[in-house]
């Protein structure tokens, strides 16, 4: 049996990823569960999916603590250590990241896949929608499951014009993905923030739920301050009659960047 | 107008990306100032505030409010705002009870919505908010239904009938219309309503960088118009455009309303004529007319 814990951010599609996997183990003729993490599944918020296959019938029902493979939908996850957690030694970590896996910063006795499913979903979907990309590197770096299961499934779970570009895109993750090398950090790295930002109240650091980064050019700013007047998180600060983007507090909505009216924020993805 | 620069919220919240909710909290309380006491009953957790603040059920909303203020009242305190900073549950549907308990009592207290029209909190369940032909997770699109078939509760005429001295809505598209309407709330004793449209990304299915449009294409469809009600018969409409624009504008960039025939649209476009040519009449005869 393995375990497999799919690490995500609320919009990336970590529960449908979860779903289509065991779906299209399935239809290989295995035995599979899909488990939900119910919480505040926010639109950006970090979030947890757990899948199960087997050969014979699955009868545990908690939530998979030690798994096999870890897969992180999303690239700035992708950095922290945390995702390691609990991984299997000799285990699997497939992340969406656009380095080389010897260049990764997570240490362990577990090997390393990377995929820049960002970009290719961004290619594909054109949305930052990571689930599907990465089942193509899912699918090539374990064995299974085969890639006609995972496009029955797909075609199943969305039907036309949106399956098809879904099958595109893990067909280039699957030509993509780099082959799983051993991990060559063994110190790990100490954290700043902790993954398991959800819930209520106030968060210290919302930076890991952006996929685009606003960057003002102050040159062409007019100072008409529409920019800090919309933003919801008050990630903008007015001073000394400019703005300043506290990016801690920037879960990278766009807001200002549609409403700044002489158009002079940039939305960039930040790679690494 | 000036908007202070102030900020009483404590970011960063755990608000969705792009979420109209948590700047309609930053902007209210903007306005209302850090002299009051916030309550709040389940709702989307939009910005939190540094102000002393409890939470309550659904149904004890206003019960809250009231106790609150008459407890004020009675250590001589009546200089702080009480405000309820609810959803769309809390005052169309499950909330109601209460509220217009307290609106009949006429309480010196705030009631500010944040009307995002549905649960979302929950995962986007339809609500008495939710307008028609809308699309959530309990009225979904299939061969038999397609979205809700009810229309949305018109929730200030309902209060407005209570007589309460001040009545507005407002929405996070018109920042400056919205402060101005608590600065004079702030004047007013006795029950106030603020009915805030604030969209939300997930659940009206649109990309969060567009909320402020959404939310101004609602008030220049004449789909969520700009008024304010003074002791339930003064009517004064806010925003008046020489002419609308057609409601295909503000039902087409929502998924929510993808669905949508030709004969609903028209449907739509024909129910929020009639609505603004009621309003402009009321507000040329100064007086809401139902």
């Amino acid at each position: 049996m393995i375990g497999i814990r799919i690490h995500g951010r609320g919009g990336q599609g970590a529960v449908t990823a979860s779903r289509l996997l065991a779906d299209a183990s399935y239809r290989d003729g295995k035995f599979s569960q899909a488990i939900p993490m119910y919480g505040t599944e926010r639109r950006g918020a970090p979030l947890v999916a757990y899948v199960r296959i087997d050969d014979v019938r699955v009868r545990e029902r908690e939530l998979v603590h030690e798994p096999d493979v870890v897969i992180v939908l999303d690239p700035l996850l992708s950095k922290k250590q945390s995702v390691a957690s609990g991984l299997k030694k000799g285990g699997l970590l497939i992340l969406n990241s656009s380095l080389p896996p010897e260049k990764v910063e997570i240490a362990g006795d577990i090997k390393i896949a990377t995929v820049d499913a960002t970009k290719i979903a961004l290619e594909t979907l054109k949305l930052p929608i990571t689930n599907t990309a990465i089942l193509g590197a899912f699918s090539k770096s374990v064995g299974y499951p085969t890639m006609e299961s995972i496009e029955k499934s797909i075609r199943n779970q969305f039907p036309g014009r949106v399956g098809e570009m879904n099958i595109a895109a893990i067909h280039q993750s699957y030509e993509e993905v780099t082959p799983a090398v051993q991990a060559t950090h063994t110190e790990p790295v100490v954290e700043e923030s902790d993954i398991a930002v959800g819930g209520y109240g106030v968060l210290k650091d919302v930076s890991s739920w952006r996929v685009f980064t606003p960057i003002i050019d102050l040159d062409k700013c007019t100072g008409c301050r529409a920019c800090w007047l919309f933003c919801p998180e008050t990630a903008i600060q007015w001073k000394d009659n400019r703005p300043e983007i506290e990016y801690h507090k920037c879960k990278g909505c766009g807001i200002c960047v549609e409403e700044c009216p002489v158009k002079c924020i940039a939305f960039e993805r930040v790679v690494a | 107008m000036q908007i202070p620069l102030e900020e009483l919220t404590i970011t960063p919240g755990s608000a969705c990306q792009g979420c109209g909710a948590a700047l309609a909290a930053r902007l209210a309380f903007k306005a209302i100032g850090p002299n009051a006491i916030r309550h709040r009953v389940p709702c989307c957790p939009d910005s939190t505030t540094a102000h002393p603040s409890a939470s309550s059920v659904f149904e004890s909303g206003g019960a809250m409010l009231t106790g609150t203020w008459r407890g004020l009242k009675a250590i001589g305190r009546t200089d702080v705002q009480v405000v309820g900073f609810f959803g769309d549950g809390g005052t169309y549907d499950i909330g109601l009870q209460s509220l217009s308990a307290a609106a009949e009592r006429n309480e010196n207290i705030w009631v500010i919505t944040k009307d995002n029209e549905a649960y979302m909190n929950t995962g986007n369940q339809r609500s008495g908010a939710t307008p028609i032909f809308a699309r959530t997770s309990t009225t979904p699109v299939g061969s038999v239904t397609k979205g809700k078939q009810m229309r949305k509760k018109q929730i200030a005429k309902i209060f407005a009938a209570h007589g309460i001295p001040y009545l507005a809505t407002a929405s996070v598209g018109y920042p400056e219309d919205l402060i101005a309407k608590i600065n004079y709330g702030k004047t007013v004793k006795g029950f106030k309503m603020l009915i805030i449209q604030s969209p939300c990304p997930v659940g009206w299915r649109y990309d969060g960088s567009k909320t402020i449009e959404m939310a101004r294409l609602g008030v220049q469809t004449g789909i969520w118009p700009l008024y304010e009600i003074i002791d339930g018969e003064k009517l004064k409409l806010n925003y008046k455009p020489r002419e609308l624009k057609p409601v295909t504008e503000y039902l087409k960039p929502q998924a929510r309303f993808r669905h949508l025939t030709d004969d609903n649209i028209s449907l739509i476009q024909e129910e929020t004529a009639k609505e603004w040519e009621t309003l402009l009449k009321s507000d040329e005869l100064g007086r809401v007319l139902l």
